[in-house]
């Protein structure tokens, strides 16, 4: 009956698929969405209108949203080939994208086109959409340049002047100094000179101005422990714990919070771009304006930008084409110029009234278009999202830590990144897998695991016997048809790639064999190593004081009364709420400046950690949010609790045992399998935990939250490197499975089963 | 003592509790009045209209809320009979190779779902069934969640020995046995998994990011991400339609709390 059933379901999810796979007329999907309600409205109506032009076409735009992981999509689907004509995307991302041949040069329809004339655009701009021989990619959206915010009001109240726009680094330094103080002298900083922006992007201004290179024009050798880029770090390390006039501004990794520019509490902020005029703009107890960065031997800033490219799997560049340059053109164009998204790529809509606005603040927005002339982007290297988690690690141990030995740490990114470029010229030199070579091992591996579970089940019973054993097997057929399809199948996939190298962004054909390259290649990563490291520590403290306070609670809600199962609910509430939302929650908690937790523990005297912001105090607050989705683990030891026979403990309380000894000896041992219970599944879900440091860190600071997990995310949708992430997976399992079988045949003697044993 | 110990009741409640009364309050404060402690206090003119203003923004409510119950329900129903019937074969029926299998489900709780991900995408999108409730609801109907196949093999290995007998004596088969005597007496744990289904499927957010494409079959959650754009979103708004997201799970909870506790107090007191 269910094995019917399940043939039939297959049946009609077949015939399903002939159905929709068959859409009649010609389509344009787009998604372009810009993270603004007014854009998407516009991009409707463009959409109407292009359809009303081209009879018979239509033009379906999907939202994307600015919610984590949205930026990974667009991956997904053009690694399975699925149907999308424009793809609006960032340029750090253009270099990979274009590297993999994952987009359409649009170089000739351009030169066919009368109506194009690239000096429409500025060319510092275009410059970054080229390819080495040729191509061009697509066009800009909006872009922005980075530069410096400032409070001019502070700069006033201080007697100080404005900066001029060559202003220097030593100006810089100067005006940070005055601008620090402490104002209620409790010793504690009150008011900063600066506020630093630290991410790579907006790090790059600083060393290009003191002469220095990440990486040298050729993409081949890392340039990160040459004099200028060690002078460049020195001085932001400076700033922050020599002269201690700069902080960092929590209101980029987390919105919801005022940061200290918009508080009032910092002079200036930056390097940073545009987009923070949208948000600055409801500031009204202070007048505010950008100036340019600083300059040290020279003037330099980097750019920001989203750009719109035609992916491989267009079905119809041409139109695509069309429709790509009526999203850069002149009225598109303006509406995101007046709803502030950005600088428009196009001069004309740049150099209007919708971008520079004189009547709203910033005063100043020329400077955003004057500094255009020093920008730069970033090096045309394969992969600017892989280079900068490389660094990244580095840079905020130089950033955050005060005894940071920062030589040797430049000297360490130029390793890591010297070593990637190694391997990455190595790449072209890989023998493709055959096609049908992926299909043919996972099919053969399936089939070799079927005849070794016939072989092995044992001898072959009456017959009798059979026909009942067939009959328990067909009730299975639901389980493991989908244990085959879902599971089973896509993590053979992941065994073989584990041993390829492929990148999301090429077609599944184009798998290259790397051999056991990717399992070598985690001894040497450093990465691999921090990550392991914090997911063990996170494990090793997370589970037992997890059981710990989940079997507390459920001592003290164990009796059934309308109190305890209203606070029992409370207590299950945080399981409840999806993961996503509890991040973004404990994120705004645990804010070093001006989160409620410190400030509660300021009030109270005691010392409030940076938590999320230290290296040190990283896991511990994910072991916090942890602890506070305890609610499952506690409502199965209730549920414990209320099945035990009450008449030993009674007895034990007859022969005289307090409450502790009673638990110890009598409660605690009947518990054995349930705590077992709670161990094992509270392992596997710490080893995997991902949601969390995916929304509130990224990994950071440094390499300190990267656990394995997300690890492997990264290293398959923004290092593209399918193959590596695979291989990790792996490892991960075989940690995990070997610890749970360790746990389960160590606690043997201690766990003791009622009945028949599970 | 007594009251030492509602002291600390309450304690616990109001520490557990307060993320939720923080999406409340903050939903009923004035359009952009920040959020810092202040959102933590009840505002003194609750702004009602956020609601309808979150609602009207996302754009089709009605629409999603329907996309949403009917991937809900019917990986519930998908779950609840894939596993109780997986589980009662593991549990009842006797076969060469029943513990190998077994531990084929256990280890399949140890796979970190990303690394199967992709490979799974490439098979829908092999299938044609990309931008469809396919991928959403297809892998519970056929597969279902390993640990909730623990569950019911954990229940029913709980229930007497004499059921099968009288079973077998009235002439049923296999399937028969299941789904007349067996099933039915299952009920606290279909609740049970029918509950953690329900807050897993209406709070899932990665399978319908990576698998809906069309706007109009977004599910909550994902119309909740569109809906938090980078530079138009009021946090108040956010935070009351995050409150009308969340809402129905913990109603749903307070309801069947009951059976939940039945269920897994029969599998914890096995093991």
């Amino acid at each position: 009956m269910p094995a019917a059933m399940t043939l039939a379901l297959l049946l009609s999810v077949l015939v399903g698929m002939g159905a929709s796979g068959a859409s009649n007329g010609r389509e344009l999907v787009v998604m372009a969405e810009e993270g603004h309600l007014t854009a998407w409205l516009e991009i409707e109506a463009l959409s109407r209108a292009f359809e009303h032009e081209h009879p018979g076409l239509s033009v379906r735009c999907l939202p994307l949203g600015g919610a984590a992981g949205s930026q990974d999509k667009p991956k997904f689907l053009i690694a399975g080939g699925v149907p999308l004509d424009l793809l609006r995307i960032d340029v750090t991302e253009l270099a990979a994208y274009a590297g993999e041949g994952a987009l359409v040069d649009l170089a000739p329809y351009f030169a066919a086109d009368p109506s194009w004339d690239e000096r429409a655009y500025f060319p510092a701009v275009l410059g970054a959409l080229h390819g080495p021989r040729g191509e061009l990619w697509g066009l800009p959206s909006t872009f922005t340049p980075y530069v410096m915010y400032v409070n001019l009001d502070r700069l006033s109240e201080l007697g100080l002047a404005r900066p001029a726009s060559d202003w220097t680094w030593h100006d810089f330094r100067a005006l940070a100094r005055r601008a620090t103080t402490d104002d209620d002298g409790d010793g504690r900083t009150d008011r900063y000179g600066v506020s630093l922006t630290q991410w790579l992007q907006a790090v790059c201004p600083w060393i290009w101005q003191a002469g220095g290179e990440l990486i040298d024009s050729k993409g081949e050798r890392a340039r990160m422990g040459e004099p200028e880029f060690v002078e460049s770090m020195r001085f932001l390390h400076a700033l922050l714990h020599e002269d201690k006039v700069a902080s960092f501004d929590a209101s980029f990794a987390n919105q919801l919070t005022q940061g200290l520019f918009q508080g009032g509490k910092a002079l200036f902020y930056g390097p940073v771009g545009y987009w923070e005029t949208y948000r600055f703009r409801s500031i009204e107890r202070f007048r505010w304006d950008v100036v340019q960065l600083p300059r040290g031997k020279r003037a330099a800033t980097s750019v920001a930008m989203t750009v719109y490219v035609v992916p491989r799997t267009a079905r119809e560049p041409e139109l695509a084409y069309e429709f790509l340059r009526r999203l850069a053109g002149p009225e598109y164009q303006r509406m995101l110029a007046r709803i502030g998204n950005g600088v428009p790529g196009l001069i004309a809509a740049a150099e209007s009234a919708d971008f520079l606005k004189p009547e709203v603040a910033p005063e100043s927005e020329q400077v955003f278009l004057d500094v255009l002339r020093e920008a730069r982007l970033q090096p045309p290297v394969a992969n600017w999202r892989k280079i900068e988690s490389l660094v990244q690690a580095e840079l905020e141990g130089i950033l955050l830590q005060p005894d940071c030995d920062v030589p040797a740490a430049c000297a360490r990114m130029a390793a890591k990144t010297d070593e990637y470029l190694a391997r990455e010229r190595e790449r072209g030199g890989r023998a493709r897998l055959p096609r049908g070579a992926l299909e043919l091992a996972v099919g053969g591996a399936l089939l070799g695991l079927l005849a070794l579970f016939l072989v092995k089940r044992g001898a072959r019973p009456a017959a009798r016997e059979r026909r009942r054993e067939r009959a328990a097997l067909a009730l299975l057929v639901p389980w493991a048809s989908g244990f085959v399809l879902f599971l089973l199948g896509p993590a053979l996939v992941a065994l073989v790639l584990a041993l390829c190298e492929w990148s999301p962004l090429r077609p599944l054909d184009d798998v290259r064999w790397a051999g056991l390259d990717n399992l070598a290649r985690l001894g040497g990563d450093a990465t691999f190593a921090s990550s392991l490291g914090a997911t063990a520590l996170y494990a090793a403290l997370c589970v037992p004081l997890g059981l710990a306070l989940a079997f507390g609670l459920a001592l003290l809600l164990r009796r059934e009364s309308r109190a305890t199962s209203l606070v029992r609910t409370a207590c299950y509430l945080p399981a409840i709420v999806a993961p996503v939302i509890v991040a973004a929650l404990w994120r705004l908690a645990l804010d070093a400046e001006h989160g409620p937790v410190n400030e509660c523990l300021r009030a109270l005297g005691l010392g409030a950690p940076a938590w999320l912001r230290d290296p040190a105090w990283v896991v511990p607050s994910f072991v916090l949010v942890s602890l506070w989705s305890v609610g499952a683990q506690m409502l199965v030891f209730v549920a414990a609790l209320q099945a035990l026979d009450p008449a030993l403990e009674e007895a034990a309380r007859v022969d005289g045992a307090g409450p502790l000894a009673r638990h110890w000896h009598v409660v605690l041992p009947q518990l054995g399998p349930v705590l077992l219970f709670n161990l094992l599944t509270g392992l596997v879900a710490a080893a995997q935990i991902f949601a969390q440091p995916y929304v509130m860190t990224q990994g950071g600071p440094g390499d300190a939250s990267r656990f394995l997990v997300l690890y492997v995310y990264e290293s398959a949708f923004q290092h593209f490197d399918v193959g590596y992430a695979c291989a990790l997976a792996w490892v991960l399992f075989a940690a995990l499975a070997a610890a749970c079988g360790l746990l389960f045949v160590g606690t043997r003697r201690f766990v003791h089963y009622r009945g028949r044993s599970a | 003592m007594r009251i030492l110990r509602a002291l600390v009741l309450v304690a616990v409640a109001a520490l557990f509790a307060l993320p939720l009364w923080f999406v409340l309050s903050a939903s009923l404060h004035k359009e952009g009045a920040g959020l810092g402690l202040g959102a933590l206090a009840p505002p003194a003119d609750p702004q009602w209209h956020n609601y309808a203003l979150a609602l009207e923004r996302m754009g089709g409510f009605a629409r999603f809320l329907a996309n949403t119950l009917l991937v809900t329900v019917l990986s519930i129903l998908g779950q609840c009979f894939t596993c109780s019937l997986a589980g009662y074969a593991f549990a009842r029926l006797s076969f060469r190779g029943r513990d190998a299998l077994f531990v084929c489900v256990l280890a399949a709780m140890m796979l970190p779902d990303q690394t199967s991900a992709l490979p799974r995408f490439l098979l829908f999108r092999t299938l044609g069934l990309v931008d469809s409730y396919w991928p959403l609801v297809l892998p519970t109907v056929l597969g279902g969640a390993p640990f909730f196949i623990f569950l019911f093999r954990q229940y029913f290995l709980s229930l007497p020995a004499e059921l099968d007998e009288a079973a077998r004596m009235d002439g049923c088969s296999a399937w028969q046995a299941y789904w007349r005597v067996f099933l039915p007496l299952a009920r606290p744990m279909l609740a049970t998994v029918a509950l953690i289904t329900f807050l897993a499927t209406w709070n899932d957010f990665w399978a319908p990011l990576v698998y809906v494409l069309s706007p109009e079959k977004r599910t909550l959650t994902l119309a909740l991400a569109s809906f938090q754009r980078t530079f138009d979103t009021s946090v108040e708004l956010l935070m009351a339609a995050s409150a009308v997201i969340l809402a129905p799970c913990v109603l749903v909870y307070f309801l069947a709390q009951r059976l939940f506790l039945r269920g897994i107090r029969v599998a914890a007191s096995k093991g």
